[in-house]
C-alpha cells in the first residue's frame, strides 16, 4: 500500500507532474528576467515578489479567456493538439533523473525515446497549425516541419557521441557515467568531470539545436510574430492556448534536463543533494539560452536549413569521429 | 482643413502623423508665410531646424528599433528605444511637450531656446553620438542582421528614379536627393551637411541611410547651435493671408514632403493639399516586394518607414474589368466576414 502511494506521489507531486509543471512555470520566470536584464529592462515586476508569480498569473488569466475554435477548423485535431503537447514533454521529462533517480524506472534505450518523442512534439505542432486551417497556421506548421529537418540530425549526432562514449542509452547511466575515480597517494577520490568538458563541441551543437527544438531566437522561425501573427499558434486562445504556453514551459524544463543529464553529469556534486545540483546546472542553460535569445535577430528558414547542414552537422559529425578516435585511442 | 482659420491649420496638419509632426507643421507655415510674402526671423529658422532635426533623430532610432523588431532582434529595439528617450526629453526640454511640439507659428516659433538650455542639449548630442555609433557598429557587423536585410528588398536606382522614390528610401538606392539640400528651406543653407547615400540599394542601405542621417542631424544641431543669430523668435501678422496660392517641399524623416494652400483672402483655406512621403513610396515598394520570401515582407514593408496613418486611402480596382471604387472600415468587415463564411475552409 505504501509502495503504492509512494509511486502515485511520485508521479503525481515530486517530482512528477506537479513539480514539473512548477517548474517550468519558475523557469519561464527566470527566462523572462534573464532576457529583461539582458535588453535593460525590469521584467515581470509587479505579481509576487520580483514578478516570480507572472508566468502563473498569466497561465490563469488565459484560462479564463474565451476559447474559440475556428468555423473550418478540424475540430478533433484542433482539440487534441494542446493534449499532445502538453503530454509528450511531460512523459518524456519522467524518464530524465532530476530528484536522484527517474519516476519511470530507467531502461537501457531510454535516451532513444526521449528524442524520438521530441520529434513526435514537432509532429504535433505541425497537426496543430494545419487542422486550424488558417493560412498563418499553416505557413507556420510548414516551417515547424522544415525546422526539424535542420536542428533534429546534428542534436542526435551530438547525444550520440556521448552515448558512445558512456557505452549506454539509458540516461541515468550516462549521468552516473561522468563520476571518475582516480586513485591519488593510496585514497580513492571522486570526481566530477562532465561532458560539456569532454566534449564541448558536441555540447555547443546541442545547445543551438535546443534553441531550435523550443522555437527560441533566433530560431522562432514556426512562430515568428512579425511575419505570420504567431505561427501555428495563432488560431488558439483561452484554454487551448495556456496549455500550449505550459507546453513550451515544460519543453525548456525538458531540454535543459536533457542537457543537463547527460552533459552536465546530472545531479551529481558535492555536498547538497542531487536535486540542488540538479536545479542549479539546468539554470545555468536556462540563462544561456536566455542569453543566446538576446543576442541574435530571427533568421529565415532557408538560412537556417543550410546552416544546420553546413555547420551543426559537420561539427557534431567531428565530435562524434573524435570521441570514437579518443576511445580507440585509450 | 478648409472649415478652420489659418491659425487653427496649423494643429491640425500636426496631427496628420504622430512621429513626423514637426515637419508638417514646417511645411504648412512655410506655405502660409509664402501667401503672405514675408520670411520668419533668422532666430526661428534656426529654432525650426534644430527642433526639426532633433524630431529627424527621434524618427529615425525609433525606425531602427522597429527594424531590428521586425527581423526578431528584441535586444536591438529595447537598447535603441531606451537611448531615443534622450531625444524625447530635449524636446520637452525645448518646447514642453515630448512628441508633438506645437513649437511652429505663421512668421516664426513659439518657443525660444535659452543660453541655459544649450548645455543639456549639448549634452544629450555628445550621449546620443556614441551611442549611435555603437548601433551603426552593430547594424554593420551583426551577423544575424546581415543575413537578413543584405540582398533583400533590392531597389535598382534606375527604378528608384522611375518610380519617384523619395528620402532615405531613395538614398539607400544612391538617389542624390534631398529636398534640404537641393532647395534650402529654413537654416539649411547656412549649416554645412553631407547628403547620405549609399549604393547597395537593400533594406541594409536604407537603414545605414538613416543611421547615418541621425548622426548628421546631431551635426546639424550643434551648427545651429553654434550660429545661432539673436533677435526676435516671431512676427505679428495680419490673421487673414492676401488671396493666392502657395506650394512647398520639406524633408520629413520619411522623405519629401509637399504641402499646397490656396487663399482666396478669406478666414479659411480655400483648398489644402498635402502629399505624404509614405505615399510617393509606395509604387517603389510595389516593387521592392518581388520575389522575396514571405520572411522579407516585414523588414522590406517597414524599410520605406510606412506610415499608415498619412496614407490612410483604400482604392480597389479590379484589373480585368478596370473598375474602381472604394470601400469604408464597415463594407470591408462585412466583405471579410462573407468572404470566410463563404470560403469553405479552402486554404488560399
Amino acid at each position: 500500500m505504501i509502495d503504492v502511494l509512494t509511486a502515485l506521489f511520485n508521479l503525481l507531486i515530486y517530482p512528477g507532474l506537479l513539480f514539473i509543471s512548477i517548474l517550468g512555470l519558475v523557469y519561464e520566470w527566470v527566462d523572462r528576467k534573464a532576457v529583461a536584464r539582458f535588453q535593460n529592462r525590469m521584467g515581470p515586476f509587479h505579481t509576487g515578489p520580483r514578478g516570480f508569480l507572472q508566468p502563473l498569473a498569466d497561465f490563469i488569466k488565459l484560462m479564463a479567456k474565451e476559447d474559440i475554435t475556428p468555423a473550418w477548423a478540424d475540430k478533433i485535431l484542433f482539440a487534441a493538439a494542446p493534449l499532445f503537447a502538453i503530454v509528450i514533454p511531460t512523459f518524456a521529462t519522467l524518464y530524465i533523473p532530476i530528484a536522484g533517480k527517474p519516476v519511470l524506472p530507467p531502461f537501457e534505450g531510454d535516451l532513444i525515446l526521449i528524442i524520438s518523442l521530441t520529434t513526435f512534439f514537432t509532429i504535433t505542432a505541425f497537426i496543430a497549425g494545419w487542422s486550424s486551417m488558417n493560412r498563418f497556421s499553416t505557413i507556420g506548421a510548414i516551417r515547424a516541419g522544415l525546422q526539424l529537418l535542420a536542428f533534429e540530425i546534428p542534436m542526435f549526432i551530438a547525444v550520440a557521441s556521448v552515448a558512445m562514449s558512456a557505452n549506454s542509452l539509458c540516461i541515468t547511466t550516462i549521468a552516473q557515467k561522468q563520476i571518475f575515480e582516480i586513485q591519488l597517494a593510496g585514497t580513492t577520490y571522486k570526481i566530477l568531470l562532465p561532458y560539456a568538458l569532454l566534449q564541448p563541441l558536441g555540447f555547443a551543437v546541442f545547445l543551438i539545436a535546443l534553441q531550435a527544438e523550443l522555437e527560441r531566437v533566433p530560431f522562432d522561425i514556426p512562430e515568428a510574430e512579425s511575419e505570420i501573427v504567431a505561427g501555428w499558434l495563432t488560431e488558439f486562445s483561452g484554454k487551448k492556448l495556456a496549455f500550449l504556453r505550459l507546453s513550451s514551459d515544460i519543453r525548456l524544463v525538458l531540454g535543459t534536463a536533457l542537457a543537463t543529464a547527460i552533459f552536465l553529469g546530472g545531479g551529481n556534486g558535492p555536498i547538497l543533494p542531487p536535486i540542488i545540483w540538479f536545479l542549479i546546472k539546468a539554470t545555468i542553460i536556462v540563462i544561456i539560452s536566455a542569453m543566446l535569445r538576446a543576442l541574435f535577430a530571427r533568421i529565415r528558414i532557408d538560412q537556417l536549413v543550410i546552416g544546420a547542414w553546413k555547420y551543426l552537422i559537420p561539427l557534431s559529425l567531428v565530435q562524434l569521429v573524435f570521441t570514437k578516435l579518443l576511445m580507440v585511442v585509450m | 482643413m478648409e472649415f478652420r482659420t489659418w491659425v487653427q491649420g496649423i494643429f491640425l496638419v500636426e496631427r496628420i502623423c504622430g512621429i513626423c509632426n514637426t515637419p508638417h507643421t514646417t511645411c504648412y507655415v512655410l506655405t502660409v508665410e509664402e501667401l503672405y510674402g514675408v520670411e520668419a526671423p533668422p532666430r526661428a529658422q534656426y529654432i525650426r531646424t534644430i527642433i526639426n532635426e532633433l524630431n529627424r533623430i527621434h524618427s529615425h532610432l525609433l525606425w531602427v528599433g522597429v527594424l531590428g523588431m521586425e527581423i526578431g532582434f528584441w535586444s536591438y529595439f529595447m537598447y535603441i528605444w531606451r537611448d531615443r528617450e534622450r531625444v524625447m526629453d530635449v524636446v520637452e526640454l525645448i518646447t514642453g511637450n515630448r512628441v508633438t511640439t506645437s513649437a511652429m507659428l505663421i512668421g516664426g516659433v513659439a518657443y525660444d531656446i535659452t543660453p541655459e538650455m544649450e548645455g543639456p542639449i549639448r549634452r544629450a548630442m555628445d550621449y546620443l553620438e556614441e551611442r549611435t555609433k555603437f548601433y551603426k557598429k552593430v547594424f554593420e557587423t551583426d551577423p544575424t542582421i546581415r543575413a537578413r536585410t543584405q540582398d533583400v528588398g533590392v531597389l535598382p536606382t534606375s527604378v528608384a528614379i522611375d518610380l519617384c522614390a523619395v528620402g532615405p528610401t531613395a538614398r539607400g538606392s544612391d538617389v542624390k536627393s534631398d529636398v534640404r539640400v537641393d532647395e534650402p528651406y529654413c537654416a539649411y543653407g547656412e549649416v554645412p551637411f553631407n547628403l547620405v547615400t549609399y549604393p547597395t540599394c537593400d533594406v541594409w542601405a536604407r537603414a545605414m541611410v538613416r543611421i547615418d542621417e541621425v548622426l548628421e542631424s546631431i551635426n546639424i544641431i550643434r551648427g545651429c547651435l553654434d550660429k545661432m543669430p539673436s533677435g526676435p523668435i516671431k512676427l505679428r501678422l495680419p490673421r487673414v493671408p492676401p488671396p493666392g496660392e502657395a506650394m512647398n517641399r520639406v524633408e520629413a524623416p520619411r522623405g519629401e514632403l509637399l504641402h499646397y494652400c490656396k487663399s482666396d483672402g478669406k478666414e479659411k483655406p480655400y483648398r489644402f493639399k498635402a502629399r505624404t512621403p509614405t505615399l510617393a513610396n509606395i509604387p517603389a515598394l510595389c516593387e521592392m516586394l518581388k520575389g522575396y520570401y514571405i520572411a522579407d515582407i516585414p523588414a522590406i514593408i517597414s524599410s520605406i518607414d510606412p506610415c499608415y496613418c498619412c496614407t490612410e486611402r483604400l482604392i480597389f480596382r479590379d484589373i480585368n474589368s478596370g473598375k474602381i471604387w472604394t470601400m469604408s472600415y464597415d463594407e470591408l468587415r462585412r466583405y471579410s466576414l462573407k468572404w470566410y463564411k463563404g470560403n469553405g475552409g479552402r486554404r488560399n
